[in-house]
């Protein structure tokens, strides 16, 4: 009935209910709906209106269509319709070759294959054909041809390979084949993609078909996904994630696992749009990262989605020791800066800031694996020992030559005897020019690196002619004279380069030859003897030691695996599965795929082949779909009647519908507007912690300097305090270059104080204490460099020995939280008592209080100078003597308050202190350093 | 779509609520208002001056003393001045007669969904209303065919006692004629076909009466907004209607509609008449405001065109 169509019915016998559709249609269109009653008493007025649209007396043909549909859906559904029940026929009668790809590739849908080879196998017995198999990966000499049991057997034997598989080499087999079967028919199940010669293959193949059937199985969409090109950078360890086409996995998991296994860590990765290659970064501290032997891709069972890591792409921690003072202002003049430079984007580099001996022994103790000691010259003997054990145990210390290790004796940490001073040209003494360095010998790890033609060497350390000093040359001069010498001791190596890692005695450190040759030496780094004999000329192949099969999973090594020369590449083959290879304690890594490799979809239509999916989708029943389908039809047909009744009225519906869609739109618009790039956004909200405006107040406080009071709350205080700034303001700004604005009396509480050099706070007994934030923005006051002056004003009352009067007890109780200084009495040769005038007291109202600052180093250069200053201004001065009560002047200048015991000289000294007092907030240790004025003028005038 | 609801005829009657309403009604209406208005328009209602000499309390004029007359006339104020004797004339002022007819025919119980009220509640409501404001004011409110004027501080309670025991309520108005100098107030919903309301309406101003009229209607019966197929049915004769659908059918009817309230603003216009139309959505003292200006405002033209004189 429906060949066209892969659909099939259960119970086909229902579909003849179909016929009983016009006998419906008759009884549908008899009965309309019923109309509904409306009062309205208008009618008279109306009733000689005739209405344009008539009532339909039979249901509306598009009502009677969607019943009949309800119930053919019905009667559809009844019959048991099947999508997809078909079975693929097999067609030809000739034997049946089925070509199977059995690259790390098809791994992944490997069950697919096979069960679709199996299928494909089972068909041809059923028609009695001949089979035969063959799979590309490994490649037999002879196809056998044999009857379907056979094949089978042979296809349950077939494992995918974890190599690339080269096509090509199954051409010859296939050629011999097809020779021999002239009517066979050939199905290739392909894993779609290039690598392994897959276009040579198909042309190959479209070669030997000539004319033959051929079938080709394939994924819609090449699957597999892979890693490649492993790198430890600075910011983790990356890899390339590569796949062939848009194939719908865009994002997954990379996992790094140890040598045992053990996860360390995930990464995500994800394809941008049709992208095939993708970066995948895992962040992890370097000595986890370093421990990383293996990354897979989560959930992906295939050879060629492992990568191997080995020594090679460790992240190396070096160590970086000068011997010079390390000068952090200069880094341009460090020694070890180009050195750092150099290294810095392929290794973590540790340089501790302490002496040279310190600082060994704290890279010794972090196991670095190499040492960078700069013209370091004796070391204490234990250390020696320590550093000798170090590089017995496989470390590797390079050293740079200089001044210091020119003087040295018995410094044995050197590869090759050194002559005692060095040589210099091109100097004031030598007729030479600088040398440039002569090609690098075959046995040199620097062997390859091209040589800059600017290099000069102007001075260098000679090494003593022994036997053995040409094998122990690195890099020589085009004289001969060795500049880079090695020696292997123990595990480890020493290396010694024959000038400073600075510019001072060549300009090799400025060349792009000395980021290379670095680098090659740091490869050396805790690398296997075998390795690093190979890196330096010698063949040097290493067996397998566990290898991967084609899904991926470690196993011992076949038999087959032969052991791989490490001067080689190192990607597998046939010969050379991918795996560990080498010593267990520094393996070699063979990966499935080269670090620069990609992914590449298979064209096969120059084949001309019939292209069949690899999977058949499953049959669907469509019985619950129809019913759905139905039920929504009998909703839509009860809306329907609804409406055309009038009691669904479509004027609100619709309005209903407006705001709903309304809602829908503008809540899609918000999704989308959501992940909308952060420019786009509005600025963000002010933090919390972001200050608030500012008042007038503090404005005005900071356009003009002016003094600030503390409001005490007692009003006569307030004032007292308020006239005496004031007075203090206009004596000023008569006798000096200050001119004050008022003063401003403020709340530590509430306003800022910041803005005023100097704030007078009179202590009142009895008042409420300031609270937390008063003393906390006190404190950063004081901390930031203001000054505060405490005035007990009690010094009529405060005698030596006595109880401490309320006032003190208050300012006690003030200063608790706030973390004070040692304070001292003002001694006679504080810069306070030379800011201005030269005083030696600060009486206020009274004479007998006592006048206490920071305390002034008693020691140090300084110590003996007519003036002394901390580096800063004392943030705190503590007085009993009543200040503002002396300063305090009416509107016309008159004093307000009686001077105790009296006296216009007193109030001119009181005035002086303030001035000093002002003087010595606003400009600090000024005039300490004005003292020595005088003496520098003479030392310039001679 | 709006719902509809028929009241019976015993929920048309007139009970205690539409007593009660009327009296919240209007003493919830803002005297204040009311007292302006009068003193802005000199006699709004209650001591209308006729613009004459007579009984009142207002000067008129002064006018030479002449002889007969009781001597306690002379105003001895004004004739002091000069050597005739004045007497100070008052003006003539009375009061007015407003006559009311209130429609409670079947099509009046009729609320829709969209509605506050039933259109009889609305009218019963807002007529005696009205009554007690005007009485309140001075004026003399009687029901067309039921009661005479009256002037009576419960004028509410006597017009719904005399609603209540009228069982036989028409469509329209008595075919009587007013005498002038008074005001009709006409509250229906007009349905009746508008040559016949004109009839009345020039019966009733036959000799000169002034009147308004208040149209009540529901919303429904403004917008008309059903939907689909249905059957129209009228609630006095019975007709019905079916419409298929009556969406399509609104914008006929709407024009029908506006073009009777055309006939019926065009009758009262003729006889110097007012129109309006409340309608039931909105509230019912929105209605007695406006009715209370517009009888200011006639009150006031009438006393300066002196037609009434």
């Amino acid at each position: 009935m429906f060949e066209f169509l892969p659909l099939g019915f259960s119970a086909p016998a229902v579909l003849l209910a179909a016929a009983a559709l016009p006998a419906l249609w008759l009884l549908l269109r008899v009965t309309p709906p019923q109309p509904r009653r409306i009062d309205f008493p208008p009618l008279r007025l109306i009733l000689d209106l005739v209405p344009q649209q008539q009532t339909p007396a039979r249901t509306p043909w598009w009502l009677l269509a969607l019943r009949l549909l309800i119930a053919g859906f019905v009667i559809l559904a009844m019959a048991g319709p099947i999508w997809n029940a078909g079975k693929p026929g097999a067609a030809g009668a000739g034997p049946l070759l089925l070509i199977v790809d059995d690259g790390w590739a098809a791994a992944g849908d490997w069950t697919d294959r096979v069960a679709a080879a199996e299928s494909l196998i089972r068909g041809a017995a059923r028609d009695g054909r001949a089979v035969a198999i063959a799979g590309t990966g490994e490649v037999a000499p002879e196809i056998p041809l044999g009857d379907a049991g056979a094949a089978l057997d042979r296809l349950r034997a077939l494992v995918p390979v974890p190599h690339t598989p080269d096509r090509l080499a199954a051409v010859l087999p296939l050629q011999r084949f097809l020779d021999r079967e002239k009517t066979a028919e050939i199905v290739w199940v392909s894993d779609g993609m290039t690598a392994g010669g897959g276009a040579g293959f198909v042309a190959a193949l479209g070669r030997l078909a000539a004319g033959r059937p051929i079938t080709v199985l394939t994924a819609t969409a090449a699957r597999p996904l892979a890693l490649a090109g492993v790198e430890n950078s600075a910011a983790g360890l990356g890899t390339r994630v590569l796949r062939a086409e848009a194939n719908g996995r865009d994002t997954g998991v990379i996992r790094a696992s140890d040598r045992r296994g053990l996860p360390l860590g995930e990464a995500p990765f994800a394809f941008a749009g049709s992208a095939t290659e993708a970066r995948a970064l895992l962040t992890l501290p370097v000595d986890l990262r370093n421990e990383i032997a293996r990354l897979d891709i989560v959930g992906e069972r295939t050879a060629g989605a492992v990568a191997l890591v080995d020594e090679s792409n460790r992240r190396r921690r070096i160590g970086l020791v000068s011997g010079g003072t390390a000068d952090t202002a200069q880094p341009l003049l460090s020694p070890t800066y180009y050195v750092a430079r150099a290294l810095g984007p392929y290794a973590d580099l540790r340089e501790p800031r302490m002496g040279p001996a310190e600082a060994i022994r704290v890279l010794l103790d972090e196991r670095v694996s190499m040492l960078v000691l700069a013209d370091i010259g004796t070391l204490p003997a234990d250390l020696r020992q320590r550093l000798a054990t170090y590089v017995d145990e496989g470390g590797l210390v390079l050293r740079f030559a200089g001044n210091r290790l020119a003087a040295a004796t018995n410094d044995d940490l050197v590869p090759v005897r050194l002559r005692r001073g060095g040589r210099a040209l091109g100097g004031a003494l030598s007729w030479d020019t600088p040398r440039t360095l002569a090609p690098f010998e075959r046995s040199s790890p620097f062997f390859g690196l091209t040589l800059p033609k600017d290099v000069g060497i102007t001075r260098q350390l000679l090494a003593e002619p022994d036997l053995d000093l040409p094998r122990k040359t690195w890099a020589a001069l085009a004289d001969g004279t060795p500049i880079i010498t090695a020696e292997r001791r123990g595990q480890g190596l020493v290396v010694l380069v024959h000038v400073t890692a600075d510019t001072t005695w060549s300009n090799l450190p400025l060349s792009g030859l000395f980021v290379d040759m670095l680098r090659r030496v740091v490869n050396l780094a805790g690398v296997s003897d075998g390795q690093a004999r190979a890196a330096s000329g010698a063949p040097v192949s290493v067996a397998a030691l566990r290898t991967l099969d084609g899904f991926g999973a470690f196993r011992s090594p076949p038999a087959t695996a032969r052991p791989i020369a490490l001067t080689g590449s190192l990607i597998a083959t046939q010969d050379h599965p991918p795996g560990f290879y080498g010593s267990p304690d520094a393996p070699v890594a063979v990966n499935t795929l080269s670090g620069d490799a990609t992914l590449a979809r298979l064209d096969s239509g120059p084949l001309g082949a019939r292209i069949e999916p690899l999977v058949r989708p499953a049959p669907l029943d469509l019985r619950p779909w129809l019913i759905a389908a139905a039920l929504f039809g009998f909703a839509l047909d009860t809306l329907a009647v609804l409406w055309l009744s009038g009691r669904l009225t479509m004027r609100r519906t619709r309005r209903t519908a407006a705001t709903a869609a309304a809602v829908v739109l503008l809540a899609g618009l918000g999704s989308l507007q959501q992940p909308s790039p952060a420019g786009a956004q509005t600025p963000p909200a002010p933090a919390a912690g972001q200050r608030p405006a500012m008042s007038p107040k503090e404005t005005d406080a900071a356009l003009a300097t002016r003094f600030a009071y503390v409001l005490s709350g007692d009003t006569s205080v307030d004032e007292t305090s308020r006239a005496g700034l004031a007075g203090l303001s206009s004596f000023l700004s008569v006798r000096t270059a200050l001119d004050p604005a008022e003063p401003a009396g403020v709340d530590p509480a509430r306003d800022e104080l910041s803005v005023y050099p100097l704030i007078y706070w009179p202590i009142v007994a009895g008042r409420p204490l300031p609270g937390e934030t008063a003393i906390r923005r006190l404190d950063d006051f004081m901390k930031g460099g203001g000054t505060v002056i405490f005035d007990t004003r009690d010094a009529m009352t405060s005698r030596p020995g006595a109880a401490p009067t309320p006032e003190t007890q208050a300012l006690r109780q003030i200063l608790a939280g706030i973390a004070v200084p040692q304070l001292e009495p003002i001694p006679r040769d504080h810069v306070i008592t030379k800011a201005f005038y030269l005083i030696d007291t600060f009486p206020g109202r009274y004479t007998e209080g006592q006048t206490w600052i920071e305390a002034l180093p008693r020691e140090g250069p300084d110590a003996e100078r007519p003036a002394r200053a901390g580096d800063g201004v004392s943030p705190i001065i503590i007085t009993g003597n009543d200040l503002a009560a002396a300063w305090a002047t009416g509107r016309r200048g008159e004093p307000l308050y009686p001077l105790v015991p009296g006296g216009p000289r007193q109030r001119e000294l009181a005035f002086r202190g303030g001035v000093n007092i002002a003087m010595y907030a606003l400009t600090g240790n000024y005039k300490a350093d004005q003292v020595h004025v005088p003496a520098l003028l003479e030392r310039l005038g001679q | 779509m709006a719902k509809t609801r028929v009241l019976d005829s015993t929920e048309r009657a007139v009970g205690t609520r539409h007593a009660n309403g009327a009296l919240d009604l209007a003493r919830r209406l803002p005297r204040l208002t009311i007292e302006a208005r009068r003193i802005a328009a000199t006699a709004a209602h209650g001591i209308h001056g006729r613009r004459q000499a007579g009984q009142g309390e207002s000067f008129w004029q002064f006018r030479t003393f002449t002889s007969g007359e009781p001597a306690s006339r002379i105003d001895w104020r004004r004739s002091a001045r000069d050597d005739r004797h004045y007497v100070r004339e008052r003006e003539w002022e009375a009061a007015h007669t407003v006559w009311m007819w209130i429609d409670r025919s079947a099509s009046m119980g009729y609320a829709s969904t969209l509605a506050q009220a039933p259109k009889v509640d609305r009218a019963l409501v807002l007529g005696l209303a009205l009554a007690d404001l005007l009485v309140r004011g001075g004026e003399r409110v009687g029901h067309l065919g039921l009661t005479t004027p009256l002037a009576s501080r419960s004028i509410v309670d006597r017009l719904a006692e005399a609603l209540a025991a009228d069982r036989l309520p028409l469509d329209l108005p008595p075919a009587v004629t007013l005498a002038p100098m008074t005001e009709a107030v006409l509250i229906s919903d007009c349905l009746s076909p508008p040559a016949d309301i004109a009839a009345r309406i020039n019966g009733l101003s036959a000799r000169g009466a002034r009147g308004h009229v208040v149209m009540v209607l529901d919303p429904v019966e403004e917008t008309f907004p059903f939907e689909g197929q249905a059957v129209l049915a009228e609630l006095e004769g019975g007709e019905t209607l079916r419409v298929g659908d009556a969406g399509a059918f609104r914008e006929r009817v709407l024009a029908r509609l506006e073009a009777h309230r055309a006939a019926l603003r065009e009758a009262c216009a003729g006889r110097g008449w007012t129109f309006a139309v409340h309608r039931t959505d909105r509230p019912v003292s929105d209605a007695l405001l406006a009715l209370a200006a517009r009888i200011a405002d006639r009150g006031d033209l009438s006393a300066r065109t002196g037609t009434g004189g």
